[in-house]
């Protein structure tokens, strides 16, 4: 068999089995206590309309979408350099427009008054209500896991920890907790922001310095035991922490300077400019750091520990100070949430939420402000979207099914996210380049 | 060149497990001259760079730095990146650079003041902050310009000739500022007329920038036009010192890189 009809027949597999696997995943569930081909069985012979024009069964559909793929494949393959020169200038053409600094200035003016302008268009309460709790805190404790993970390249799998700790010490602070506020004191929300802060980093930097010593991915492991420790302290300790009620009672942020005074009530529209304060100062301060000696710093440790030593930089310092950030940004989170929900409970932070935040930094692309940015939003509207909506017969628990999908997908056309930093992505590049067609080494890790 | 002792390694031996890197090896070093550590592969001379820049712990024996900051003090027991700032840079035998940053910012990292913490810095940018950003962009600057990299600024690292990387290596490891700078095979795969560029380098980070140089190289012809003092080991163990003519004519030098029917009975 020739080559080019054997890579044919290969393509064509390839796309019969990945239409077969979508039919299974947007199938009908099996269910418990009914055999398990059900919904398998479903996922094929359910009876639906193929586009509206006539009846059939699902396998005739997804058969012929995936020959459809295969015929695209087939076609891209083999017309790929004109396609890509075709699209050359329209693909070039965002990077073009925004090398320019006023170009770029302009495009934030507009994200800005955009932003500024959201409440005026979106009406229903619901949907602010999710823009704020679903997104604009998702952004900021993305943005401050994008420093551990994406400047420093430290695997930190127990974010949520840190955001737990700023969450309970605001109910611990303000008094609503069963514990009493320390010193019987009961202080106003606001105020317990330099604390929740505060208290997050101390963990993070007790938590730093005995595991950040080791290489390699000890770290992972510590802080996925201490978000799981976290998680089962505030969810058993009721005499503590409220156990899994938690507290229904935070009082609602309150800011008062003595000849101005403004209180947070239901409405979300205050909240919103809150968090929208908030995210502006974090881009602001992250981009800062990136391009900071420690910034600097920290792209040399993570692409050569042992170079970064030589020229003196000490590795533990600034891995225990990108933590120390990272933990800082998460116990802020928790403030804010504490004060935005009014309510604080152990299935808010729970070890999913350290996966969560994750998958935005990743998505969005590792070490890049924006990119985090922008991947929280879409990955955030999407996630809320769907689990209000359920369109298509989406289930909620199929929710990580289609993240891990669309993981790997990500993982194999775009590994740096969909707006990769620029370094990040020349590592990528070089590891590929240095590595070529030696497996070995890819697999065993062997440096070049 | 001056007669004080800048490095004394005194005694040291090196042992993982049971293999004996380095066995009761001693070199001294002046401050201002160019020595050169040469011996067959295996022989501990990239464990020896390890040693004095605290990579490696030695389990016998001391070593002493006396740079002009500080009184002398051992370097035994130190943390690396402590060790290079007191004034010990190195290169590497595979060159280390950070591929992903630009030939500038390669070596804006190495003049950088890594003392402090810098995030509080870093987020308000008082005028000492910027202070330190135009002190190590001259540095850099003028780095660039003494390995003859200027032009190449803003290119990425590892885009670089082969040649250009030891040159920006050397260029980093210069931005420490330090006393003392140790050279793993700078010219391992080069051409000759790179070699013939770093040899004069070499030579001009000695005499222009006042920087000792510590040189591990096994291209013979660079060593001998190069080095005021060899130091020559083989098998962990120093066999040999002294000058580029003394060592040629060095019996057991020879024997060393050659072989010989009585190393068998001796050994």
């Amino acid at each position: 068999m020739s080559l080019v009809t054997r890579s044919a027949l290969k393509r064509l597999l390839v796309s019969l089995a990945v239409g077969a696997l979508v039919a299974v995943m947007t199938g009908a569930p099996g269910g418990y206590g009914v055999p398990a081909y059900t919904g398998v069985h479903g996922s094929f012979f359910e009876h639906v309309s193929y586009f509206g024009l006539f009846r059939t069964q699902r396998w005739f559909l997804f058969l012929t979408l995936a020959v459809l793929a295969w015929l695209l494949l087939s076609f891209y393959k083999a017309h790929a350099h004109v396609v890509q020169r075709r699209l050359e200038p329209v693909t070039i053409l965002p990077s073009r427009l925004m090398a320019r600094r006023t170009n770029r200035w302009v495009l934030i003016a507009v994200v800005v008054v955009v932003t500024l302008f959201i409440p005026k268009f979106v009406h229903q309460q619901f949907w602010m209500y999710l823009i704020v709790e679903q997104i604009g805190v998702w952004i900021l404790l993305a943005l401050g896991l994008n420093v551990v993970v994406g400047f420093a390249g430290l695997l930190d799998l127990g974010f949520a920890a840190f955001y737990a700790i700023g969450a309970y010490s605001t109910a611990w602070f303000t008094g609503v907790l069963p514990t009493p506020a320390p010193f019987n004191h009961p202080i106003p929300t606001l105020w317990c922001i330099p604390i929740g802060v505060a208290l997050a980093m101390i963990f993070g930097i007790i938590l730093g310095i005995p595991t950040l010593r080791l290489r390699g991915d000890y770290l992972a492991i510590v802080t996925l035991g201490f978000a799981l420790i976290i998680d089962d302290f505030v969810g058993t300790q009721s005499g503590v922490t409220g156990g899994g009620e938690g507290s229904l009672t935070v009082p609602k942020f309150d800011l008062n300077a003595g000849f101005f005074h403004y209180r947070w009530g239901i409405s979300p529209t205050p909240y919103y400019y809150l968090c929208f304060i908030f995210v502006v100062i974090f881009l602001v301060a992250f981009t800062a750091l990136e391009y900071s000696r420690v910034g600097r710093a920290w792209v040399a440790i993570r692409e050569d520990e042992v170079a970064a030593e030589s020229i003196g930089i000490n590795p533990l310092k600034y891995k225990v100070s990108a933590f120390a950030v990272g933990a800082a940004s998460g116990g802020f989170g928790g403030v804010l949430t504490a004060g935005l929900i009014g309510n604080i409970n152990p299935t808010l932070f729970q070890y999913q939420v350290s996966v969560n935040v994750l998958i935005l930094v990743i998505f969005g692309g590792m070490g890049s402000i924006w990119g985090v940015a922008i991947g929280a939003i879409i990955v955030q509207f999407v996630t809320s979207y769907l689990d209000n909506y359920q369109p298509w017969g989406y289930q909620l628990n199929d929710l990580y099914m289609y993240i891990g999908a669309l993981l790997i997908i990500m993982m194999i056309f775009r590994p740096a996210g969909i707006l990769p930093s620029r370094r990040r992505q020349r590592e990528i590049h070089d590891f590929e380049t240095a590595h070529e067609g030696h497996l070995d080494e890819v697999l065993t890790g062997d440096e070049p | 060149m001056s007669s004080e002792i800048l490095i004394n390694v005194e005694n040291i031996t090196l042992r993982f497990g049971g293999v004996v890197s380095l066995r009761d090896v001693s070199l001294n070093m002046r401050r201002g001259e160019i020595l050169a550590v040469i011996g067959p592969n295996g022989a501990g001379k990239t464990s020896l760079f390890n040693s004095i820049t605290g990579v490696y712990q030695p389990q016998e024996g001391t070593i002493t730095f006396s740079s002009s900051k500080a009184p002398p003090l051992s370097v035994i027991g130190k943390k690396t990146h402590r060790i290079a700032q007191l004034g010990v840079s190195r290169t590497f035998q595979a060159s280390r650079l950070f591929s992903a940053l630009t030939v500038f910012e390669n070596v804006k990292i190495g003049a950088e003041d890594h003392t402090g913490i810098g995030v509080a810095g870093a987020l308000v940018k008082g005028p000492r902050t910027r202070r330190g950003e135009h002190a190590s962009d001259r540095v850099a600057i003028e780095m660039l310009k003494f390995v003859g990299l200027f032009g190449e600024a803003n290119t990425i690292a590892s885009q670089l000739s082969y040649g250009a990387r030891r040159r920006l290596e050397i260029a980093r490891a210069l931005a420490t500022d330090p006393q003392v700078i140790l050279l793993d095979e700078p010219a391992a795969g080069t051409n000759p007329s790179e070699k013939l560029e770093l040899t004069t380098l070499i030579r001009r980070v000695r005499d222009e920038r006042e920087v000792s140089v510590l040189l591990i190289e096994h291209d013979m012809k660079l060593v001998m036009s190069l080095a005021e003092r060899i130091f020559v080991l083989n098998f962990g163990s120093v066999i040999a010192e002294g000058t580029p003519e003394e060592i040629r004519a060095n019996q057991a030098v020879i024997d060393a890189y050659l072989g010989t029917a009585t190393e068998e009975t001796s050994a």
